[in-house]
């Protein structure tokens, strides 16, 4: 098991690269200058070569890529040219947020996914499995801020159910934040009014981000739910008089469960990347949010550190999901 | 599947029960916008929302009365002028202090004015053109002195950059990135950027306290996200900007109110008057006669902008109605007497930002290319960058015809001339236009002080950019409120300084 650990981490490492690299030459090939972005086109032309030269503009380009990468190395991303903060400190005040919503998202698609998936197996070939094979198929054609829109009408502007902007309403917020995390931090803070409106932010676009994405978990559960439901160990159990909920839930889709997980590892980088679009119909302060609004700014160090960040993060969740599934399923091992 | 149904239904009734909890309290209101901070610095702030922002958590030697262009003493409490215009000489009311605490006094001042001028941020100009020095008389008064008399100089003490700073907080050698020391009815307690913003009534404030103790600023991404906060009551105000279908919507709907003032606002094409084929006076007559202000106005802004043929706009004094009116048979034979025609079209492009006049700008270059095109003669093409690579495009003479906006730093024509037209200042709005006559007028302008005597002068040079064009004004904007209808203190005033500080629920 060590062995497959390191030697996922390791190959974690070349992708990496490659991220820092592409996004380090992206911004270097854009037109414009940072520093006239800070300073204002006006500035002297000394205030714009001291500037250039306090941030290493002057250097040979191969220069500049060393020392990036030994700055991101050490963790240290810059500072944004907006605010003259340290990127990390904004991203780890942004990332709480957007985590918020990549998780409840993950259990709306992974309810959706699991329930319907499962039944839509059952049922093969019945009204309910082409109702959900449809289902996957529209879903995963709707564009994710159309869809956002959609239930911001529904749900606030028609039905004034909940809201539609933002992570609380006014002095809602824990009164000590713990982890950054609201729901927790509310429970953790004993605040139940709070605990309440942030659990009415978060429906809205977690549902809308968890639906759009439930498509691919609905499809592949199904799948695999039929393999596993034709096997002989489910004929036995069912020869055995086990009940069906229990031989559809405990023997069919736990075994079903491994190719599943891998793919939910891979779809945190369609969540992500959903998130940003997520976040931003539904001005949810978080780093998709803060992604956007830098690149209106020309704040290149911003820029550059939430994309390596969302890089670093995809990497993570990656490798957590194989040594998870390696556990699971000791087949993936070797 | 009987225990889930039971969690949602649950679920449910809890979400509907937080009703209780979100009742408005009386002493907040939440204002929503779609504008971005940039700076809050007076030193350095130059765009709408930073520049609003600070007029009502700071505030300078004099102010305007809400609702008018008149100018009355702020944190001065008189002020002498010298027979030659060029010394000003101010005495401070006593006692004034910053939200902190500290005092504000004449050392403050000539802190404030020599770093704004020193730091040569965007705004700097203002007083880099026209002060040559502060002098500190003793603790309540200073003299500012002039290069040249300068008749507008008292407007331009009421914009932020001469507001004074904390020398305590603020240092003289960089821009103050934390959060205002505030002089005015508010101050800003919290600050996330691209978020939201907390007002706090300011105790140390000397003059009438704010209405409303707290305004939470909410900031949107788009016009669709204020929209839908508004229809969904998350906020009480709706302060810039929405699309002109939205506004009219608005106007319809009885839960809500909605207010529409004339706004100081003005659009206008630009011409790079060294790119070819814009350096020919002649191409730019033609360009200025196919303009069709009127579909433009019906067309892209719903009829809620109205045409400006000058680049004063309409309701102040100087205004003059100057431009072509549209006529494409003149830019027909313009352009067949330059020697094109149907086989050999007027090449040109027009740039346009999608990223800074809202979600309008596309379709008002398409409206543009289309007014063009029809004349038969004009082949244009659209281009268009995301805003800070624009103004980088602009300032370095790469773009030759693009779409540009205007809102005043101080309320008198000169603000609506000299950056435009004199020559030293021109290239940083793009158009590099020089003309010794009119650089003669515009000076002679400032230095006469009498209103008949500048009118005159400022008539002379809107001629002669009538002759030349090298703008195209298009049109002057609207103010646009919306509100719930227990808002009150709505002020909508031709400086279009938004008061949050006269807010309050009913």
């Amino acid at each position: 098991m060590k062995t497959y650990i390191l030697t996922r981490v390791l190959l974690a490492i070349p992708m990496i690269l490659i991220i820092l690299t592409i996004v380090f030459v992206i911004l270097r090939v854009l037109p414009g200058n940072p520093v006239l972005a800070m300073v204002g086109p006006k500035a002297p032309p000394q205030i714009v070569a001291a500037m250039e030269k306090e941030m290493g503009l002057d250097k040979p380009i191969i220069v500049q890529y060393g020392d990036y990468l030994l700055n991101i190395a050490h963790g240290n991303f810059g500072r944004s040219t907006l605010t003259s903060l340290p990127v990390i400190q904004e991203l780890m005040q942004k990332f709480p947020a957007t985590l918020e919503l990549t998780i409840f998202a993950m259990i709306v698609a992974i309810f959706i996914g699991i329930f319907f998936g499962t039944y839509a197996a059952y049922y093969y070939g019945r009204t309910l499995d082409v109702v959900a094979r449809v289902y996957s198929i529209f879903v995963y054609s709707f564009p994710v801020f159309w869809f956002g829109i959609m239930l911001q009408l529904i749900f606030g502007v028609w039905l004034h159910w909940l809201p539609v902007s933002g992570r609380s309403s006014p002095f809602m917020i824990p009164p000590h934040v713990y982890t950054g995390l609201y729901v927790i931090d509310s429970i953790l803070n004993l605040d139940w009014p709070v605990f309440v409106d942030t659990i009415r932010h978060l429906i809205l676009p977690s549902v809308t981000l968890g639906v759009v994405i439930s498509s691919i978990f609905v499809r592949m559960v199904r799948s695999n739910v039929i393999l596993s439901l034709s096997s002989q160990y489910v004929v036995a159990s069912r020869a055995r008089g086990v009940k069906e909920k229990k031989v559809l839930f405990s023997h069919a889709l736990k075994n079903a469960m491994a190719p599943i997980l891998t793919i939910m590892g891979l779809e945190f980088a369609l969540l992500l990347a959903g998130a940003v679009l997520t976040e931003t119909t539904f001005s949810w302060p978080g780093i998709g949010s803060y992604l956007i609004s830098r690149i209106a700014y020309r704040d290149f160090p911003a820029i550059q550190g939430a994309i390596v960040f969302f890089a670093f993060f995809i990497a993570a969740v990656s490798i957590l999901v194989d040594i998870i599934n390696a556990w699971i399923d000791p087949r993936v091992r070797y | 599947m009987k225990k889930y149904s039971i969690l949602i239904v649950v679920l449910l009734l809890l979400a509907s029960a937080v009703s209780i909890f979100a009742i408005a309290a009386k002493n907040y209101v939440i204002v929503g916008t779609t504008d971005k901070f940039t700076s809050l610095d007076p030193a350095k702030a130059y765009e709408y929302l930073s520049d609003n922002l600070l007029q009502n958590v700071m505030t300078g030697l004099v102010k305007y009365i809400p609702g008018t262009t008149k100018i009355v003493p702020s944190l001065a409490k008189n002020w002498e002028i010298s027979s030659d215009g060029i010394t000003y000489t101010f005495h401070l009311k006593k006692g004034l202090k910053f939200s902190n605490g500290d005092p504000i006094n004449a050392q403050v001042f000539k802190f404030s004015i020599d770093r704004a001028i020193s730091l040569k941020q965007n705004p700097s100009f203002l007083l880099a053109d026209v002060v040559k020095d502060v002098k500190v008389i003793n603790d309540t008064t200073f003299e500012i002195r002039l290069q040249y008399p300068f008749a507008p100089f008292i407007n331009i003490l009421a914009f932020p950059i001469a507001y004074p700073v904390d020398p305590k907080v603020y240092s003289a050698n960089s821009v103050y990135n934390g959060l205002p020391v505030a002089s005015g009815p508010y101050m800003v307690t919290k600050f996330v950027r691209g978020q939201e913003m907390e007002l706090r009534r300011n105790p140390n404030y000397y003059g009438e306290p704010a209405k409303t103790p707290i305004i939470l600023i909410k900031i949107y991404r788009a016009a669709n996200n204020l929209y839908m906060a508004l229809l969904n009551g998350e906020i009480d105000v709706a302060y810039r900007t929405f699309l002109p279908q939205q506004f009219k919507m608005i106007q319809k709907n009885k839960n809500f109110k909605a207010y529409a003032g004339k706004s100081p606002f003005i659009r206008e094409v630009v011409f790079n008057v060294k790119i070819k084929p814009f350096d020919n006076p002649k191409v730019r007559e033609a360009l200025s006669y196919a303009v069709n202000r009127a579909k433009i106005s019906s067309e892209v802004f719903s009829s809620l902008v109205s045409p400006l043929y000058t680049l004063v706009p309409d309701g102040m004094w100087g205004h003059e109605s100057v431009m072509p009116k549209y006529d494409p048979s003149k830019t027909v034979s313009i352009l067949k007497s330059l020697g094109y025609s149907k086989d050999n079209p007027l090449k040109i492009t027009l740039w346009y930002t999608p990223s800074h006049y809202g979600s309008t700008e596309a379709s008002l270059a398409l409206t543009l290319k289309n007014v063009f095109e029809s004349t038969g003669l004009i082949k244009c093409n659209i281009k268009y960058a995301e805003w800070a690579t624009y103004v980088d495009y602009f300032t370095k003479g790469v773009m030759g015809m693009f779409l540009l906006g205007w809102y005043p730093d101080y309320f008198d024509p000169d603000d609506y001339m000299w950056p435009f037209l004199e020559s030293k200042a021109s290239p940083a709005m793009g158009s590099f236009y020089s003309n010794k006559t009119v650089d003669k007028l515009l000076l002679d302008a400032r230095i006469v002080s009498d209103i008949p005597g500048r009118t005159a002068l400022y008539d002379a040079v809107q001629k002669i950019m009538a002759n030349e064009a090298p703008y195209i004004p298009l049109f002057q904007g609207q103010q646009q409120v919306a509100t719930k209808p227990n808002i009150g203190g709505i002020l909508l005033g031709p400086v279009q300084i938004f008061r949050y500080y006269l807010l309050y629920k009913k």
